[in-house]
């Protein structure tokens, strides 16, 4: 809802039929996004009426802590990963992620993590860097000129 | 005389696609299917959207081998996500989840695991065989006929795609309104296209040129269905039968097949009619097919224990219903399915705008696509005959290599395609969302739809404006405008019809209630 009225605030200027006739066709950039938002926004208030006048037992969106942790296990890395991406380039963020999830999740030895960790990014870098000619975002030690990643 | 052409422009098709590199990005395609549709927690649907940006650089050289491609992850994922059901009796994907009604009890119940897959493969085959015969020889009419089309009847096309949405979808239609708002409100952000004034960027240049669709797509489905499909890692016992299709099973399961061939063949038509209606693939299709065979069988009670009709039906419709959704994507630019909206977003990346101008413009792409569609699922039929075995083993891909592996190539699939981390953080704050709406039961498949159609919505309604000198009665002008227009009220007024007879229910019942009420007192 808040969402739809922030959208609805920024395209209101153009929100109505434009009788002055400086519109090609009398309708101005801002209706179709003003009318679009309008919509969730009817939407969501009705939606959000329904579900206070009859809430509906045993729908909450998380029903046990575990299912919460488990979705944070994977969020949390994931987010913290895009973010190292631009310091620590795309294929040492590889490196950590794979093996973090290898040695955290997957509980496996640490030869198993190592190699997981190098040969992954190994692979991605043949088949994308040199496969299919994708540059991908490298890291500042490549900006130092130390690695060639 | 019709009819000849017709075949000619097939036989060319088949010369496109069984060019070698063709048919390798055809295997490559229905390999990388198979083992999404197996995987539960990751659909042909991701799997598209995840390969789109590699797509771009087969496209520059082909764009017909880019389409093959992606095609092929859909037919791969529909027949994958059956060994998954009926071995595991887990859903591969979301079209196989009606499998396990009666797919994991012949199995299991039965011992009858060969057979059981068999079935399905069979039945999709045959399915999706008379659904192509039907894209071949229709799809190419109903372009002829949508060329005669101008801004005002695409304009109602576009509105009867989302009254479908909403009027026959299973999810609450006021979500499926609020879906359809949201995407035409992402599609709208960036550059107004006819007055070019910015909108919604909020003083962010990276926003001018609009949210893209690739990394929203990626998001919503690569991103938010591994995260959805985390959470559930780790509930419930998973139980594994061992299987392989042998001889015996091939020649039993043709005996049933030819029991049954009358209800594969209609509920294959009727998948594919289906399927041509915006927003309804697969999944929809498989769920029409199981109640059509339930409905019309004699034996109602040997459904749910493994009756091979309740695994045949569901496979033809959903196999067909998929083929069928394909058809608006080339003959109108309209998406019939989630899948087939991103395999369209592909097109227009690829610089090809989807429609019926496509027969004419880009003739080998359209009946090299066709052609591939046999092929296509003759090879996957083929295969997974052939490879039951090998399929089941990718169940064995651990939790923790294949989850990270999943979220890196869907990073790099939305960074490639523009060089841009902005479109990277897109992704994943789609990715968020989609799990997000998931867990809230909102349905995708509008939303998805929305984004691809926004911009093209917004040009013909605001084109018939500028014609019509601002008149809205230019989107009621024609007779065929009008009739779509009238067709989508009337599907916009399905919902409502049905809330308030239930209301109506409910107030009968509680009049019943005080009647009786009284009477004892």
């Amino acid at each position: 809802m808040l969402l739809a009225a922030v959208a609805m605030i920024d395209s209101r200027a153009g929100a109505l039929v434009d009788r002055t006739g400086t519109q090609p066709g009398g309708i101005g950039a801002g209706f179709y996004p003003f009318w679009s938002a309008a919509l969730v926004f009817a939407c969501a208030a009705f939606i959000g009426y329904r579900s206070w006048v009859t809430p509906q037992p045993g729908t909450a969106a998380f029903e046990d802590r575990a299912a919460l942790f488990a979705a944070l296990k994977l969020i949390i890395p994931m987010l913290v990963a895009t973010a190292a991406i631009a310091w620590l380039g795309f294929y040492v963020v590889t490196a950590l992620y794979m093996a973090l999830f290898a040695r955290w999740i997957g509980h496996y030895r640490w030869i198993w993590v190592v190699a997981l960790a190098v040969l992954m990014p190994a692979a991605i870098y043949a088949s994308f860097e040199i496969g299919f000619r994708v540059s991908l975002p490298k890291s500042f030690l490549y900006d130092a000129g130390l690695l060639p990643f | 005389m019709e009819f000849f052409n017709v075949l000619g422009d097939l036989a060319g098709g088949f010369g496109t696609a069984l060019q070698p590199f063709n048919i390798l990005m055809l295997l490559v395609g229905i390999a990388l299917g198979l083992v999404v549709g197996v995987l539960p927690g990751l659909g042909g649907t991701s799997a598209v959207a995840i390969l789109l940006p590699i797509t771009v650089i087969i496209a520059r050289t082909s764009p017909t081998s880019a389409v093959i491609l992606l095609a092929g992850v859909y037919w791969g994922a529909l027949f994958g996500g059956v060994v998954t059901s009926i071995l595991f009796n887990i859903p591969g994907e979301p079209w196989s989840v009606v499998l396990l009604f009666d797919g994991f009890p012949l199995a299991k119940r039965k011992g009858k695991p060969g057979v059981a897959l068999a079935s399905s493969f069979f039945a999709s085959f045959v399915g999706a065989f008379f659904a192509t015969i039907l894209f071949t020889f229709f799809a190419r009419a109903i372009a002829d006929f949508a060329l005669s089309f101008g801004p005002p009847e695409l304009f109602a096309v576009f509105i009867l795609s989302f009254a479908t949405l909403i009027g026959l979808g299973a999810e609450s239609p006021a979500k499926a309104v609020m879906m359809i708002g949201f995407g035409l409100l992402l599609a709208a952000i960036g550059f107004d296209t006819i007055t070019g004034q910015p909108r919604l960027t909020f003083g962010q240049i990276g926003l001018l040129s609009g949210i893209g669709f690739v990394p929203v797509t990626i998001g919503l489905f690569g991103i938010g269905e591994i995260i959805a499909s985390a959470e559930e890692q780790g509930i419930g016992f998973v139980e594994r039968l061992s299987a392989h299709v042998g001889f015996g099973d091939i020649i039993e399961t043709l005996g049933e097949l030819r029991k049954r061939i009358k209800l594969v063949i209609s509920t294959a038509l009727i998948g594919f009619w289906f399927g041509t209606l915006p927003g309804h693939g697969a999944t929809a299709g498989s769920f029409l097919g199981y109640g059509l065979a339930r409905q019309w069988a004699k034996n109602k009670e040997d459904f749910g224990k493994g009756e091979i009709s309740g695994i045949m039906a569901p496979q033809a419709a959903a196999d067909s219903a998929a083929v069928g959704s394909l058809v608006p994507m080339i003959a109108l630019g309209v998406p019939g399915s989630p899948t087939s909206a991103v395999i369209m977003a592909g097109l227009f990346i690829w610089g090809l705008q989807p429609g019926p101008l496509l027969f004419v413009e880009h003739h080998d792409f359209v009946w090299g696509l066709i052609a591939s569609i046999y092929l296509g699922h003759l090879f996957t039929f083929l295969i997974c005959l052939a490879a039951v075995p090998l399929l089941a083993s990718i169940m064995r891909i651990p939790y923790a290599i294949l989850t990270p592996f999943i979220v890196l190539i869907s990073i790099i699939g939305s960074y490639s395609l523009n060089n841009s981390m902005l479109d990277v953080f897109i992704t994943i704050v789609f990715g968020l969302i989609g799990y997000w709406l998931r867990k809230t039961k909102y349905p995708l498949a509008p939303l998805v739809v929305a984004v691809v159609l926004g911009d093209s919505t917004e040009r013909t309604l605001r084109q018939s404006l500028i014609a019509s000198g601002g008149s809205p009665l230019i989107l009621v002008g024609s007779p065929l405008a009008a009739i779509l227009m009238a067709l989508a009220v009337v599907l916009l007024a399905i919902p409502i019809y049905r809330t308030l007879r239930a209301r109506g229910r409910r107030g009968e019942a509680a009049l019943e209630k005080e009647t009786v009420a009284t009477a004892i007192d």
